[in-house]
Parts: structure tokens; C-alpha cells; sequence
């Protein structure tokens, strides 16, 4: 044993020896024969009332002394270790603290707390070493990385900010944090500019930059088991529920069942009347063991019930419980993306589903894809539709427009290929609402889309070069008051047109996508196009899931409520003028009921199952240039248990003095509590 | 059973503590106590069932509506019957006291019994409690005072009565058998730990004209309840202990105890007798007295 231990043992004998001699004189005394005890009344002996009120307390005060003074005396040997900030020329720092606050951060840490508070804790213990001239911009590393708090060197705004920042369940976003935190520092003037990142490095490599990334927290970066439910969807009859988990080991002796929540579940038909009363909130309709292995599963079950008043949850417990529940999203049928187009010259040559169909199921969206032989003349048969696309139509008839403007109008996506048809519509027929009057088909020698505008499309959106059309339609003498061209040939005439109407919004494409007009089908941008299609769909129209941190956009003139596990929920207002919207963004898992113009919807926002497969790890020094450990410094206490001594001893005098002053007691004679009568003879 | 030696202490040794005790009482010549059939009128005493209903004062019933039965001075002997408390309890000597409650008894009963003897009047002996010895039966003369003083001197104290309530039964159903009329019943007693009935069972010896008397005998710790602070007390007999505040119950103790010896004092007057109250530290001569007195129908 170390002399340190040998202390230890000594201070704890000088703790315990006034308890054990309390307690000693505290104890019984010796019995003494007296023949007429039986006449004896019982009774508590007052001494020992006062030594349980009254004694226990200034032994209390001791042995606190006594620890107290043990530990002063230790200083040399026995200091807290805090997070701090070290100054290596003493002068200001420049701070960007990046807080992670995606779902893995919701896990439980060895020391019990989870990361997430130990991350905050870790940042509060450094902007508590910060002094005045020192810069601190704070970063949220969940998708998407975001900015709390820009530079400042207002301390006291920078602490607020952390106050306020809460967990939630969305995806890593380590680069793009890293960078924005990054780009926060470049302009300060400060020669001592650093990164702290409090993150379990569950997610992507670390960008290299000028300013060095320093990872303090070692303790975020322990491997946890968990399992969590990913999303849960019902399909007719079924709920298909989708699990991840990053041990086999938290996989153990688990069960997944579907619970129903609010009372909303009601019979499926064919046992309609046969379990209906079974639905009562609270109450498992089903269940099923779980594969003991890591990564990702898929359950399917047949609950008794269906409605939105299921909920998928995990039987036992593990390290982070918050995504142990997800509720089950109705069946996802409802939410469809409506294909109109002709077989004959959209198919491809291989035969099969026409190329807008192939490439819809080819993303991999949980989407419902509805071929549609005619355009729909009532607008209630469009309501199950989030978008609609058209490849190359030959007009709208009338009926039809009404049915589309009326469906718009409530926040449906439009899409129209416009092809080699467009230019010969049909008497009575219009391209409205996507475009204004007649349209030209023409030959072009224009073959590519420019990158430039097709930007916001990420890297796909440069791969519309050499399309080799046939022709292209030409949209700039069609478009409608307060279109906007959103890609352009490299001629500069519009490849790509929004419109805004209502809710909704059209797209229309100078393009048909048939291969026998171009390679526009082909290039992988035709793919990204048709999933920024269905994300501007998914946030009108009202998806039925989302993941976490993925924002609502509602139109700026729609008046929106909406209500989520954290309650009611504030919808931010974003740009200015024509281009401003309403957004919400929805980071934690849970069923949200937005009402949107009077028209209540439910959406729900689930987890992305890397959160939970993906493992934490060290980083890598070498390649991230990552500065991990060593910087948690030592912290003399030595003056806080000195002042906590101080009190002890004031406490004392204190009580002593209120004893002082207290009149003694009388013997109470008259509170003997009666016994058995003499015996008279016995 | 328990059994131990008897502390005797300072009342050692019995012989000369009983003459000394018996010799302070004695007074010239002995005037038999009894009161019954005779030639002389000793007064009245109220009638207790078993009386010689001859002597029923039909006079005093017309007058006074009571029961009296009338008494005479008489001529005849006396007998005296001891019956001594030798359990456990008795063997208690606290701090300060000469010696055992027992051996204290011992001394009064061998002073009475040296009385009685002087007297002519015959002395018998019954235990309750002890080494379980064959009682001794009425005998007179001196040798009958060697015979009594051997017995109390080996006499062992111990035996729980509560686990022997017959022993107080046998004793009193001796007395009930052998104790002629108007003989002098002396019971030496602490009176603490007898059974439930004991009163009962000796008021009921009272028919023939005897007289009842207890001595209770306490040691000084018991009479004043000297302890102070918190005790823990333990009975001699029975599991009783009892942890306390002696400050805080002495009154009632004290209350509770004087009530016990009530009890007995009014439970045995009509007998023309009572209760005798001594404590260990007391001049036994004193003690002798008080009996004799009561004997004699000076009350106790």
C-alpha cells in the first residue's frame, strides 16, 4: 500500500473514533438486580434524548473538521483536476468550443453522466479559466453543424449560450463543424487561436487546418452498448420497424414490442371487434426478440391494431436510452410520388417501368411510386400524392389544371419534363401551371448545363455536360410572373424554372427524360435532381418521417403551429421579401402535430442509424492533427476547504453557544408512561 | 432452583441478634395475646367467615347493623406461626445494608419465636420459597428455640415463585391445617414478588380468631430508590429489566410500592393485624416490636 493509502486509513480512524466513542457512551448501561424492578415505570432516560438531538450534530461537525483538516493538510498530495485553459505566452486566447450534440452524445459515460453533459460541463469548466480580452464562438457539431454564438469576447453572452443549448437526435457533422469553428477564429487577431472539440468522434475524419483541434475529454470517447429503434412505419396489415445496435452484447435479452401510446390505435379489419378493447394506451400488442448481433435489423410485425397511436420501443436498458422509442409513421402508401409519362417514349430499351419510375425506386426513398395513365380531373385523387412529375406531356386539359392548381395550392411538387410534345399540345390543352403560352421544341448546340447553376446541387450538379440532346424546349419566352431559373444551358437559356404557387411549387425541365432525347437520364445529377425534388416535396406536403435535423420549410404567409415532445415549438421566419419561408426544424425523435392554415398534419422525426452503429474512436493525431490529452490541469482547493474549515468551526462555536444559552431541562416527572398496576401480593 | 449462601452481614450472628432483639421487647411478665373464648371481655372485632358464631355480639348487630364478634382475654397459650418468604428476592443485600433481607427476617422471626417461647407459647416455622425444607412443626420450650434458630440459620435462600405459585399455596394450606385458633400468624415478606392471589389466600387465614400480621422487609435501596441517572434494573425473579430514568420515576416507584403495602395493611386489618413496614438497616428490636405491639392489637 502507498503512503498515500496508509493516510487515508489514518484519517479514517480519526473520522471514526469519536463516532465509536459516541456510540460507547451512548451504550446500555449494566444491569443492576433490583427484586421490585416489575414496579419500575420505563422510561426514556433524558441524557440519552439529548445526546440523539444534540450530540450527533456536533459529531457531525467533528468529523467533518477532522476530514476537512486531513484534507488541507494533503494540499501538496491531493488536488481537483478541472478542465482549463493553459496560456502559453499569457496572453488572450481565441476560443471556438465545438459542443456535439447529436444523438450518440445522449449515451451514458462511465462516470454515469452522459456525454453530453459531461461535454457542457467541460466547456462551462473552460469558459470559467477564460479572463477578460479572450474570444469564445461556440459550435454545434449535429447535423447540420451549426453556429450558437459567433466570436465574442463577451463572456457572460458565451455562458448564456451554453445554458441554452439542449441534446437532441441528430446525425455527426465533425467536419463541417470543425470548419465553420474554424472560419469563426480566421479573422480574430488573437496569436492563440484553438478548436475544442467535446465530441465522442463518432462520426467523420477531421478536417486539417491551420488552427489545431484539441480533443480534452477522453472520457466521451468510451465505447457504449446500445440499441435503438430507427424508424417504424406500418404497411397495410404490417409494422416494419427498423433497429440498429452497436453491440451484439447490447442486443442481449432485448425485445422490440409496439406499445400503443395515446389510444388512437384502432383494430386492423380483420380483427375488427375481436381486440378492440385490447387498445388501451400503455398496453405491448406485440413483440419480438431482437438478433444478437451488431449493426442494423429489420422487424416486421402484425399487431392486433394499426393507427398513429403506436409506438416501437425496446424492452431492457442500455447506455442511451433516448432512442430506445420511436413512434410508428402511418402507413407510408398515403405519401406517394405520382408518375405521369408515356411508356412508348420514356420506357428504356431494356424494357420495364419508364425511366422516371426506375430512377424514383433507384434512390433507395421510402417512396410509393404511382404510374398514372391520366392526369387526375379531381383534386381529391391527387390529396395521397407529395409530387407529381410529367415527363413530355402533351397539355393539360382544363380539368385537369383545375384539379393541379387546387392540389398546388395545398402544397403539392410538380415536376414537367418538357419534351419534343410540349410544342404540339392538344386544342384546349396548356402547359400551365409550369409554364405561360406555347412552348418551342427546338435543336440547339448547346449541349451542357452550366456547373455554375447547378451549384446548390452539390457535386452531382456538374455532371450535366454532353447531354447530347436532340433538341430542348425553349422556356424563356414561357415563363410565368415570378419564375425563377434555377439552372441554365451553357447558352444561358433556362434548363430549369421554379415557380411558386400557393403552398406548392412547379419545376419544369427543358428536357424530357427519355434517353432518346439526351443523356440527361443518364448523368448521376438527373438522380440528385429528382431527390431535391422529393425533399422540396417532403417539406411541403408534409412528410410522414424526417430525420433529425432535417428543417420543415413552410410557405411565409401560412400561419403554423406545431407541437412536439418538447412541447410547443417556435417556427423561424427566414429571408426577406418573395424568397422568405417559415422553417422548423425537428431534432428530437418524437411525433409532431403541425397545424398548417388550419389543417393538422403528423409528422415524425426519427434517428440515423450511424448514430448508433458507428463506434466512438480516438482520433487520429497523425492525419487530423489532433491534440488529445494533457490538458487537464490541476487545481489548488486548498483555500476552499481552508473557508469550508473556517465555517465548520464557526458552527460550532455557534451551537455551542445556542446550548450555552438554552435552560436546562427539568426532569420530567410527570411523563413516566404508565406500566403494568402493582401487583398487592402479587 | 437457585440456591446460594444467606448474607448475613452484620446481623451475625442469629442467636445473639434474636436475643438482643427479643430481650429489647420482652417486659416482665407475658400476657398471653390471645383474644377468643375466655372468662374476661376483651372488646369486639368485626366477624370474618369462620368465626364461632357463639361469640356473634347480637347487640352490637341491632345496634350498629354490623357483624361483631366478642372477644376475651383467655388464659391458654398462643401459638405463633412464622411462615418466612425465602426466595430469591430476599437474598438481595443492596449497597449500605447490614445484610440479606432474609438474614434480617431471620433475626426478627428468631426474636418473635424467643418471645413466644418465653411465653410458653408453641412456634412453628413454614417457608415459601427456599431449599424447599420440611416446615417445623408447633413446638415449645427451649429446646423448641435451638430448633427454630437452626433452621433460619441454615436455611438457603432461592426458587423463583413465579415459576412456583404452588409454594405459597403450601405453605398457607400448613398454617390452614395446624394453626389452632387464635394463633399469631407472622408472615416475613418483602412482599414484591409474590403471585397473583397471595393476599387473598393469606387474609383468608384470619378465620379462628387468628391474627395476621406481614412484616415487609425491604433493603434500603429498595425502600428509597437510590439510583441515579439512566439504570437498567433486573428483577431477581422473573425476566423482567427495565431500562429507566431513575431520576424521572423515583416518585412513582415509590407510590407504587407504598400502594402494594396499602394493599395488605387493609386487606388484613379486620384480622386485627397489618402490615409491619422494616428495612434492613432498622433496629431489629425495633421491628419486634412494632409486631408485637400489632400482635396485641396496638395495630401495626
Amino acid at each position: 500500500m502507498s503512503f498515500a493509502t496508509w493516510l487515508a486509513l489514518a484519517v479514517g480512524v480519526f473520522v471514526v473514533a469519536p463516532f465509536v466513542a459516541h456510540l460507547l457512551r451512548r451504550s446500555r448501561a449494566e444491569p443492576k438486580e433490583f427484586p421490585p424492578a416489575h414496579l419500575v415505570p420505563v422510561a426514556e432516560p433524558v441524557a440519552r434524548q439529548q445526546s440523539r438531538l444534540e450530540d450527533r450534530l456536533l459529531l457531525g461537525i467533528r468529523a467533518a473538521m477532522v476530514l476537512a483538516l486531513a484534507v488541507l493538510g494533503a494540499t501538496p498530495l491531493l488536488r481537483c483536476s478541472r478542465l482549463s485553459l493553459a496560456r502559453s505566452a499569457g496572453g488572450s486566447v481565441a476560443l471556438a468550443i465545438v459542443v456535439d450534440d447529436s444523438l450518440s452524445m445522449r449515451a451514458r459515460a462511465p462516470s454515469g453522466k452522459s456525454r453530453f453533459d459531461l461535454a457542457i460541463g467541460g466547456a462551462k469548466e473552460l469558459l470559467g479559466t477564460t479572463r477578460e480580452g479572450d474570444a469564445v464562438a461556440i459550435v454545434l457539431a449535429g447535423a447540420p453543424a451549426r453556429i450558437v454564438l459567433s466570436a465574442t469576447t463577451d463572456l457572460a453572452a458565451a455562458r448564456h449560450a451554453l445554458d441554452q443549448i439542449q441534446e437532441s437526435d441528430r446525425a455527426t457533422d465533425l467536419g463541417a463543424a470543425v470548419e465553420l469553428a474554424r472560419s469563426l477564429l480566421h479573422s480574430l487577431p488573437h496569436v492563440d487561436r484553438r478548436v475544442v472539440l467535446l465530441s465522442d468522434f463518432a462520426g467523420g475524419p477531421i478536417p486539417k487546418g491551420e488552427i489545431q483541434v484539441w480533443a480534452p475529454l477522453a472520457d466521451l470517447r468510451k465505447p457504449v452498448d446500445d440499441c435503438a429503434v430507427v424508424s417504424a412505419s406500418s404497411h397495410g396489415r404490417r409494422v416494419s420497424v427498423s433497429l440498429a445496435c452497436s453491440t451484439a452484447q447490447a442486443a442481449r435479452g432485448r425485445s422490440l414490442e409496439l406499445v400503443v401510446t395515446d389510444g388512437k390505435a384502432e383494430p386492423s379489419s380483420e380483427d375488427a371487434g375481436k381486440d378492440a378493447k385490447a387498445a388501451k394506451a400503455g398496453e405491448v400488442v406485440a413483440s419480438e426478440k431482437l438478433d444478437m448481433r451488431p449493426g442494423d435489423q429489420t422487424l416486421s410485425l402484425d399487431p392486433p391494431v394499426l393507427g398513429a397511436g403506436l409506438d416501437a420501443r425496446l424492452s431492457g436498458t442500455d447506455d442511451n436510452r433516448a432512442d430506445d422509442r420511436a413512434p410508428v409513421a402511418p402507413d407510408s402508401t398515403g405519401f406517394g410520388f405520382g408518375v405521369y409519362s408515356d411508356i412508348a417514349t420514356a420506357g428504356a430499351t431494356t424494357g420495364g417501368a419508364t425511366v422516371l419510375e426506375q430512377a424514383l425506386e433507384a434512390l433507395g426513398r421510402d417512396l410509393a411510386v404511382k404510374p398514372l395513365a391520366t392526369l387526375p380531373e379531381d383534386e381529391k385523387d391527387l390529396r395521397g400524392l407529395g409530387a407529381l412529375l410529367l415527363d413530355d406531356p402533351a397539355g393539360i386539359a382544363p380539368e385537369a389544371r383545375g384539379s393541379l392548381a387546387a392540389w398546388l395550392e395545398r402544397g403539392g411538387v410538380a415536376v414537367a419534363f418538357l419534351g419534343p410534345k410540349s410544342e404540339n399540345v392538344q386544342l384546349g390543352t396548356t402547359l400551365e401551371p409550369f409554364v405561360r403560352g406555347a412552348l418551342r421544341w427546338e435543336h440547339t448546340k448547346a449541349s451542357s448545363v452550366d456547373p455554375a447553376s447547378t451549384a446548390w446541387l452539390g457535386a452531382p450538379g456538374s455532371s450535366f455536360d454532353a447531354l447530347a440532346p436532340k433538341g430542348r424546349t425553349r422556356l424563356d419566352s414561357a415563363l410565368p410572373d415570378g419564375a425563377k431559373v434555377m439552372a441554365r444551358w451553357d447558352d444561358g437559356q433556362p434548363f430549369l424554372v421554379e415557380h411558386a404557387t400557393g403552398r406548392g411549387v412547379t419545376y419544369a425541365v427543358s428536357l424530357p427524360s427519355s434517353p432518346d432525347q439526351s443523356d440527361l437520364a443518364l448523368r448521376p445529377g438527373f438522380l440528385a435532381l429528382l431527390e431535391y425534388f422529393i425533399d422540396q416535396a417532403e417539406r411541403r406536403s408534409g412528410p410522414k418521417r424526417t430525420a433529425a435535423g432535417t428543417p420543415w420549410t413552410f410557405p411565409a404567409t401560412s400561419s403554423v403551429e406545431i407541437e412536439g415532445p418538447r412541447g410547443r415549438a417556435a417556427v423561424e421566419a427566414l429571408g426577406r421579401g418573395s424568397d422568405s419561408s417559415k422553417s422548423f426544424v425537428g431534432d428530437v425523435v418524437g411525433r409532431y402535430r403541425v397545424v398548417q392554415d388550419g389543417e393538422t398534419s403528423t409528422r415524425i422525426v426519427s434517428i440515423h442509424s450511424d448514430e448508433v452503429t458507428t463506434e466512438p474512436r480516438e482520433p487520429d493525431s497523425a492525419n487530423e492533427k489532433v491534440v488529445t490529452g494533457g490538458v487537464e490541469s490541476k487545481l489548488d482547493v486548498s483555500r476552499e476547504v481552508a473557508l469550508f474549515l473556517l465555517a465548520l468551526f464557526a458552527g460550532e462555536l455557534v451551537l455551542r453557544a445556542l446550548r450555552r444559552a438554552r435552560p436546562k431541562r427539568g426532569r420530567r416527572k410527570t411523563d413516566v408512561p404508565p406500566t403494568r398496576e402493582p401487583a398487592a401480593g402479587g | 432452583m437457585i440456591e446460594r449462601r444467606l448474607d448475613w452481614g452484620e446481623l451475625a450472628p442469629l442467636r445473639l441478634s434474636a436475643r438482643h432483639a427479643a430481650d429489647g421487647v420482652y417486659a416482665g411478665a407475658h400476657r398471653s395475646p390471645r383474644r377468643g373464648a375466655g372468662v374476661e371481655f376483651g372488646g369486639h372485632r368485626a366477624y370474618v367467615p369462620g368465626d364461632d358464631l357463639r361469640f356473634i355480639d347480637r347487640h352490637a348487630l341491632m345496634r350498629h347493623g354490623r357483624l361483631l364478634v366478642r372477644q376475651f382475654e383467655t388464659e391458654t397459650d398462643r401459638a405463633l406461626r412464622l411462615v418466612v418468604d425465602a426466595t430469591e428476592s430476599m437474598a438481595y443485600r443492596g449497597k449500605g445494608a447490614p445484610g440479606a433481607k432474609l438474614a434480617y427476617a431471620a433475626v426478627v422471626a428468631a426474636a418473635l419465636a424467643r418471645i413466644a417461647i418465653s411465653g410458653g407459647d408453641p412456634v412453628a416455622v413454614d417457608w415459601i420459597g427456599g431449599d424447599a425444607r420440611e416446615p417445623l412443626p408447633a413446638l415449645g420450650g427451649r429446646e423448641a428455640f435451638e430448633r427454630v434458630l437452626a433452621a433460619l440459620e441454615t436455611v438457603r435462600p432461592g426458587g423463583d415463585i413465579r415459576l412456583d405459585p404452588q409454594a405459597v399455596e403450601r405453605a398457607f394450606a400448613a398454617v390452614a391445617r395446624h394453626a389452632r385458633r387464635g394463633a399469631i400468624v407472622v408472615l416475613l415478606s418483602d412482599l414484591i414478588d409474590l403471585p397473583d392471589g397471595t393476599l387473598d389466600r393469606f387474609a383468608a387465614l384470619s378465620s379462628l380468631g387468628r391474627t395476621l400480621i406481614a412484616v415487609r422487609v425491604l433493603d434500603p435501596v429498595e425502600a428509597s430508590f437510590s439510583f441515579e441517572g439512566a439504570v437498567r434494573l433486573e428483577s431477581s425473579e422473573g425476566d423482567v429489566v427495565v431500562d429507566t430514568d431513575a431520576d424521572a420515576v423515583r416518585q412513582a416507584y415509590l407510590a407504587r410500592l407504598e400502594e402494594v403495602a396499602q394493599t395488605w395493611d387493609e386487606r388484613l386489618a379486620p384480622s386485627g393485624g397489618g402490615v409491619v413496614r422494616a428495612v434492613t438497616t432498622d433496629p431489629p428490636v425495633d421491628t419486634v416490636r412494632e409486631v408485637v405491639l400489632a400482635a396485641r392489637g396496638g395495630g401495626a
